[in-house]
């Protein structure tokens, strides 16, 4: 042991200071015995004191304190004693013998015991060692509940609190860690569990009383949060009388295994959950579900096939399936179906209800196997499809009404998709080129290898509507094509083209317009014509008239003067007929401006009677003028070329005597104006036409009125170009009405 | 009276060469008829060499048409006095040939005092 470690040098040590003041305190008392009373042998039993010390402390190491006090004694009674008694000789040595004998005796006991507690420590730190290892805490308590000892050097402990995660640990905060001295002698319940007084469910009390082992469960958080869950199993340790005196807890850590218990207990429960979920599935499913084993007989049956089929599921399980099918050969069908091919998509069956009404069906089935691989069974899904295949029926029969309909086309009608395959081609046209649906439409058609130059293709797809003439020059025909997008189900777009010979109608256009072009010409011809023949009919007039004014200057009969006068008159008559048609052809040849003016309608109206007056005397008509002082914006030459025409007309259509009327008046912002008169009249059935061209109601030669027709429609043309029209009404022998309508001002046109 | 008017014709019908003399010559010494052509270049030379007061020019007319005359002599004497006859009736015509540079413009036919109306209205402008 460390304390006797007087080699080490520990010279400072209490107990060799001790044992040298004993030493000098010795030999001093040896040296007052023998130099003043001369004796030996009295006081060397002090010396044992020092020898017994020396043997309980430094064990063997006492014989050389021993031999010093020997040696002093010998030399003490050798200094102070002459002479020397033989006896004490004797007696000197033979007490220093006894000294080493006995510091030796003393020495060896002590040394032993020294070892035997050595050994005693050793084995005890190490069953300490080997309690602390293990996991189990191992804790001794009495009746006290005070914890007598503990296994670990320390312990986590917590205060037990509320609940905390439900269902498994109560929560029990940890104050801190305590170590295993804080602990012994402390009460089991405030040390372990934190608590103030004895736990409610504490067992120990009954097994004091009882002698039965106890087990309790508890849960806590630790101060990192982490939560743990302890069981502790309480025995107890009996005496000789068979009472109990002691009780030994044995504290296991169980987290781990409540959290596994939990898990599964979870898992467990999400089974059952999906299990439940699963059931309720089949059981809600619109579909029909139905389990068929290998032999075809039923095993399982839904609410949904009840319903489908009008069959319960007790009615039908333990029976075979070949019963609900329309042809019961489609059971062993199906069957081979999903042996062969593992399962069954979309198929298609005409099943029986129970009341005998046929409902289509579209099924799709899987194998069952066992866990082996073994076929057990087919699972099979049903649905009523029996408004689909009706819907199908009727788009079915629309659509063929629709290919009736395209097939009948004498237009070509054909689908083509986005990379150029043909999808629909009508029956002209796979008469023409044979069925080329599936086919590329260049190769097809066109014999090419790429898409055409003129392919609208892309533009349709685009989502542009094409119309355009395409000339086939191998075919030398000519095509309209409409090619139009045609947006599919699937959300794809391809080009519709309908296409429609029209050489027939193109070779009519051109021919037409080649008449067109002639007929243009034919018009510039004879306007041509027509002004070289105005030219060359007024050119001779003009020496007639001229003529005729010189003759008038010169000295002539009376009767000469008057033939003269005819003449004149005659030629200006026939001027006039000349610039009429003069004016039709110019009328013809190009739309005429009109050269506004503004002026008052009775000047205008005014000017024509007095130019017209003579003729009307010659026949002995009345002019009347009804005219209010208007004042309009007009072409005034054309103005007074509509009344004079207008007014000539009814000169020459009304007998001698008769009477002419002349009336204007404001309607709005127009003039009407009326010239009537109380001639022949015109037949109804001719009124419509009075104001085409060359139109004369007496076509005869022999026709009591000249003209050529021509008054009216320049009247007509005249007031169209003012904005406004102009119409007649009549009556057989009293006479005609012509009426016209013109705005006051050009402007508001 | 002052000096007589210098009047050339340019007309490709001969009566009316004639009448139209005739009837100047119904004024008396008002006019005098200095010459006469049939063509629009001839009426183009016989001005240069003759200068007269006045030209009576007819328009359809073969060599050299009226219009075609009229630019020419107004070329070369702006100060010309140029009376358009014609037989062609129709405006463009006359727009025509007062575009090309004729003072007057007279419609066949005419009687002795259109022609003398007309020219009086010429000689006013002066």
């Amino acid at each position: 042991m460390r304390t006797s470690s007087i080699v080490k040098g520990e010279l400072l040590n209490y107990r060799f200071l001790m044992l040298v003041l004993l030493v000098l305190a010795c030999v001093l008392l040896s040296f007052y015995f023998a130099y003043y009373r001369g004796e030996t042998g009295v006081y060397t039993h002090v010396f044992y004191i020092p020898l017994i010390l020396a043997g309980v402390w430094y064990k063997k190491k006492a014989v050389y304190l021993a031999i010093l006090l020997g040696v002093i004694h010998v030399f003490t009674a050798l200094i102070f004693i002459h002479p020397i008694p033989a006896e004490l000789t004797v007696e000197t040595f033979e007490r220093t013998s006894m000294f080493v004998a006995v510091a030796y005796i003393i020495g060896f006991v002590s040394d032993k015991r020294a070892k035997v507690e050595e050994e005693i420590t050793k084995e005890r730190d190490k069953f300490q060692k080997i309690l602390s290892t293990i996991s189990e805490t191992i804790f001794i308590v009495d009746r006290d509940l005070r914890v007598l000892e503990l296994s670990k050097p320390e312990l986590k402990a917590g205060i037990e609190g509320e609940e905390g995660i439900p269902g498994i640990y109560r929560r029990i905060p940890m104050s801190k860690y305590k170590k295993r001295e804080e602990i012994i002698g402390e009460k089991c319940y405030k040390c372990f569990w934190g608590k103030e007084k004895v736990c409610d469910d504490c067992p120990i009390h009954s097994i004091f009383e009882t002698g039965a082992g106890a087990r309790m469960v508890r849960s806590f958080v630790l101060a990192d949060g982490s939560v743990r869950c302890v069981e502790v199993e309480y025995v107890p340790i009996f005496d000789e009388g068979g009472n109990v005196v002691r009780v030994i807890g044995d504290m296991r850590d169980i987290t781990e295994e409540k959290r596994m218990e939990y898990k599964l207990k979870r898992a467990e429960e999400q089974l059952r959950e999906t299990k439940d979920y699963l059931d309720n599935i089949i059981e809600s499913s619109a579909d029909a579900i139905a389990v068929v084993d290998m032999d075809g007989i039923v095993r399982d049956w839904n609410k949904s096939a009840e319903e489908i089929m009008g069959y319960s599921a007790e009615e039908v399980i333990g029976t075979s399936n070949r019963k609900f099918f329309a042809k019961p050969e489609e059971a062993d069908r199906i069957m081979e179906i999903v042996l062969r091919e593992g399962a069954l998509k979309n198929y298609r069956a005409i099943v029986l209800r129970k009341d005998g009404k046929a409902v289509h069906i579209s099924m799709s089935a899987a194998l069952l196997k066992d866990r082996n691989g073994v076929p057990i069974g087919t699972v099979r899904v049903s649905r009523d499809i029996t408004k689909e295949v009706e819907l199908e029926e009727k788009i079915k029969e629309e659509r063929d009404n629709l290919n009736l309909i395209l097939n009948s086309m004498q237009d070509g009608v054909y689908i083509v998709s986005e990379d150029y395959k043909v999808e629909f081609m009508n029956k002209i046209l796979i008469d023409e080129f044979g069925n080329q649906v599936g086919n590329i439409c260049y190769k097809a058609f066109h014999n090419r290898e790429d898409p055409c130059p003129l392919c609208k293709n892309k533009r349709v797809m685009k989502g542009e509507t094409v119309r355009w003439e395409w000339h086939s020059r191998r075919m030398n025909r000519t095509y309209d094509l409409i090619e139009t997008p045609l947006r599919n189900i699937n959300g794809s777009i391809s080009k519709l083209t309908i296409f429609r010979d029209i050489t027939e109608r193109k070779m009519m256009e051109d021919e037409l317009r080649e008449t067109c072009k002639k007929l243009e010409e034919l018009d510039k011809m004879k306007n041509a014509f027509l002004n070289v023949a105005y030219h060359e009919m007024r050119s001779p007039l003009a020496p007639i008239v001229g003529y005729a004014s010189l003759l008038e200057r010169c000295e002539l009969p009376e009767k000469g003067r008057k033939y003269i006068y005819n003449i004149e008159k005659c030629g200006r008559q026939l001027e006039k007929m000349i610039n009429r048609m003069l004016e039709l052809a110019r009328i013809d040849g190009k739309k005429i401006e009109l050269t506004l003016s503004e002026f008052g309608i009775r000047e205008a109206v005014n000017e024509v009677v007095k130019s017209l007056e003579t003729e009307a005397r010659a026949k002995k008509q009345e002019i009347h003028t009804i005219i209010p002082e208007i004042t309009i914006q007009a072409d005034k030459q054309k103005v007074i070329a509509i009344f004079s025409n207008l007014v000539s007309n009814a000169i020459k259509y009304t007998p001698e005597g008769g009477r002419i009327d002349i009336m204007a008046e404001e309607e709005g912002a127009n003039i009407r104006v009326c010239v009537a008169d109380t001639g022949v009249g015109i037949p109804e059935e001719h009124l419509p036409k009075i104001f085409e061209r060359f139109y004369m109601v007496d076509t005869s030669l022999t026709r009591k009125s000249g003209g050529l027709g021509l008054g009216l429609s320049i009247v007509k043309e005249y007031v169209k170009l003012h904005g406004g029209r102009v119409w007649a009404t009549s009556e057989v022998g009293k006479g005609s009405k012509f009426f016209f309508i013109i705005p006051k001002s050009q402007k508001e046109v | 009276m002052a000096d007589k008017k210098r009047v050339l014709i340019v007309e490709d019908a001969a009566y009316m060469r004639e009448m139209l003399e005739e009837m100047l010559l119904q004024e008396g010494d008002k006019y005098e008829v200095v010459g006469f052509a049939t063509n629009g270049e001839e009426a183009v030379a016989k001005y240069k060499e003759l200068k007269p007061d006045i030209v009576t020019m007819d328009l359809v007319m073969e060599v050299m048409d009226g219009i075609q005359a009229i630019k020419e002599i107004k070329m070369y004497d702006p100060a010309a006095r140029i009376l358009a006859i014609t037989a062609l009736g129709t405006p463009e015509y006359r727009d025509k040939a007062l575009e090309a540079g004729a003072d007057e413009y007279l419609w066949k036919p005419f009687t002795i005092k259109n022609l003398l109306d007309v020219l009086e209205r010429l000689l006013r402008e002066e």
